[in-house]
């Protein structure tokens, strides 16, 4: 109906940067956010402080907490990495899968996501790892990598899906009409100006994701809880050495969204 | 006035086109000889931009044949990138690409589509920038530029394709007043130098100086066709002439 709409339209498309919510990662603080800007610097500067007054005042256990579960933040970042990394594929396929035309890939794009989103992130974590372990074994970090992977690749196709629709129409029509096939359009007019729209909820998935990592503990992956769940067990210090656990989680995720929220601001001044 | 010995660019037969129960089209019949420049007139909803959009498959039509530089569009046989390569279009809103220069909005469908190298492609592509005015700005990006600009970038980076026709889809309607002329004038330059041109517009000034034919859509059919003085003096429908006493 509107090709026939003929009467005049305003003179700039509609507005580039759409933003698109998903509400499952960290707050992201921003300066327009009075409010939580404060609350940001409060939150990630008190836990520091508070970490290295305990380190300080009672080193027994903290100090010795604090030695131990650094290790565990190397396996949580390359957990978060590497299933980020197969969720974004996921997600680009899949977001291609569900606006395609075709509705044999569009149903079975629309099928995953609506399966796996159904699914709680920890059923299918034991899923794969002890009920499909049994007909394939798999070493824990890699079924943790894949449930996380397929899980927020999900979530990352519906991201890609609102990026990609978000671009107005009439730029697939001049790409077409300059002889460009399909995939070509996608590829050099459409992806690359959908991705400026899907850097934040990204980063935003990215934060989420990190979070959730903790749940990898329960395959024996030697994460910052699975490390630190070792430590208490064995020194019986549980309330320290989840407050250490706890807090170093807080500071990871709260830099984590300051840089996201400086790469948005970035975006935006372009 | 016509010779049909002349080879035809556009024929278009008993074309129909439907949105949902809305016929946008109605049976409608047009040929557009190589070299000819032909603008399309009439009120909103008249089916005049589904026609023209039909002509590179931008529409798919529900009934009838169009076949465009030789080849049927119509038939899933053909392969309608090709087509496409010969047939440029210039929109309403521009649609230049806001993530790519100006140059590189002028280069890609050359290297990508026609296979070109890239100093090839850049020559071309900065040839036609001097021509439609807006060289200097080669390296800026579309959005810092005005309107007018922006649709000159447009028009040339579909002339960068150097296609065999040239669609225009009411190419003035989203400007400011001011700009319209700079726009016209590139337009009329190319319809100068023999380019096959369909275009849809309300700019009957332009219509006067370049073109050999106008036609008057309504309702999704071609009504009434003739010469613009024709338009300008004694159109033969009623509906054309209050049209005509509406936008002059």
């Amino acid at each position: 109906m509107a090709a026939l709409a003929d009467e005049k339209k305003p003179q700039q498309e509609e507005a580039r940067h759409v933003t698109i919510d998903v509400g499952d990662g960290a707050a992201i603080p921003s300066k327009r956010d009075a409010g939580l800007f404060t609350a940001w610097r409060v939150a990630f500067f008190g836990a520091i402080a508070i970490i290295v007054y305990l380190a300080v005042v009672r080193p027994d256990p903290y100090l010795d907490i604090i030695k131990f579960v650094p290790d565990g933040i190397l396996v949580t970042f390359e957990v978060t990495v590497l299933s980020i990394l197969l969720a974004l594929v996921i997600g680009l396929f899949t977001g291609l899968g569900r606006i395609a035309k075709n509705p044999l890939i569009n149903g079975i794009a629309s099928l995953y996501v609506e399966v796996i989103r159904g699914i709680p992130l920890l059923v299918q974590l034991f899923y794969l790892y002890f009920a499909l372990g049994r007909i394939v074994h798999m070493p824990p970090l890699l079924s943790a990598v894949l449930a996380m992977g397929i899980c927020y690749g999900a979530y990352m196709g519906e991201i890609f899906r609102a990026g990609i629709q978000s671009i107005p129409k009439g730029q697939t029509e001049a790409a077409r009409s300059l002889g460009m096939s399909n995939s070509q359009s996608m590829y050099h007019v459409i992806l690359p100006q959908a991705f400026r729209t899907i850097l934040p909820p990204v980063g935003n998935e990215f934060v989420a994701l990190l979070k959730d990592s903790s749940l990898v503990s329960i395959l024996a992956v030697a994460d910052l809880l699975r490390r630190g769940r070792e430590f208490a067990a064995e020194s019986f210090t549980y309330f320290e050495t989840y407050t250490i656990v706890a807090l170093v989680y807080l500071i990871i995720t709260l830099f984590l969204s300051k840089l996201i929220s400086i790469m948005e601001e970035r975006i935006g001044a372009e | 006035m016509q010779n049909d010995s002349r080879r035809k660019m556009v024929e278009m037969k008993g074309v129909v086109k439907f949105f949902g129960s809305l016929k946008a089209l109605d049976n409608v019949s047009l040929n557009v000889y190589d070299g000819e420049k032909v603008v399309i007139i009439g009120p909103s909803g008249s089916g005049k931009s589904t026609l023209l959009r039909s002509v590179n498959r931008l529409e798919e039509i529900n009934a009838g044949s169009i076949v465009v530089d030789g080849f049927e569009i119509t038939d899933p046989k053909t392969n309608i990138n090709k087509v496409r390569e010969e047939v440029g279009m210039v929109f309403q809103q521009f649609n230049v690409f806001p993530h790519k220069t100006v140059l590189e909005n002028l280069t890609l469908a050359q290297k990508v589509v026609r296979k070109r190298s890239k100093s090839d492609a850049e020559k071309i592509a900065k040839d036609l920038l001097a021509k439609v005015g807006i060289l200097e700005k080669a390296r800026e990006y579309p959005t810092r530029l005005s309107g007018g600009q922006q649709q000159r970038v447009a028009i040339a980076r579909a002339l960068a394709m150097q296609p065999k026709l040239m669609l225009f889809d009411e190419p003035t309607s989203a400007l400011d007043p001011e700009m319209i002329g700079e726009v016209l004038d590139v337009m009329v330059k190319l319809a100068k130098e023999g380019m096959t041109m369909i275009v849809v517009t309300h700019e009957m000034g332009f219509a006067r100086e370049v073109s050999d034919r106008v036609i008057f859509m309504d309702e999704g059919r071609i009504l009434e066709e003739g010469t613009p003085e024709h338009f300008f003096k004694n159109p033969a429908h009623e509906r054309a002439r209050q049209f005509m006493r509406q936008i002059l």
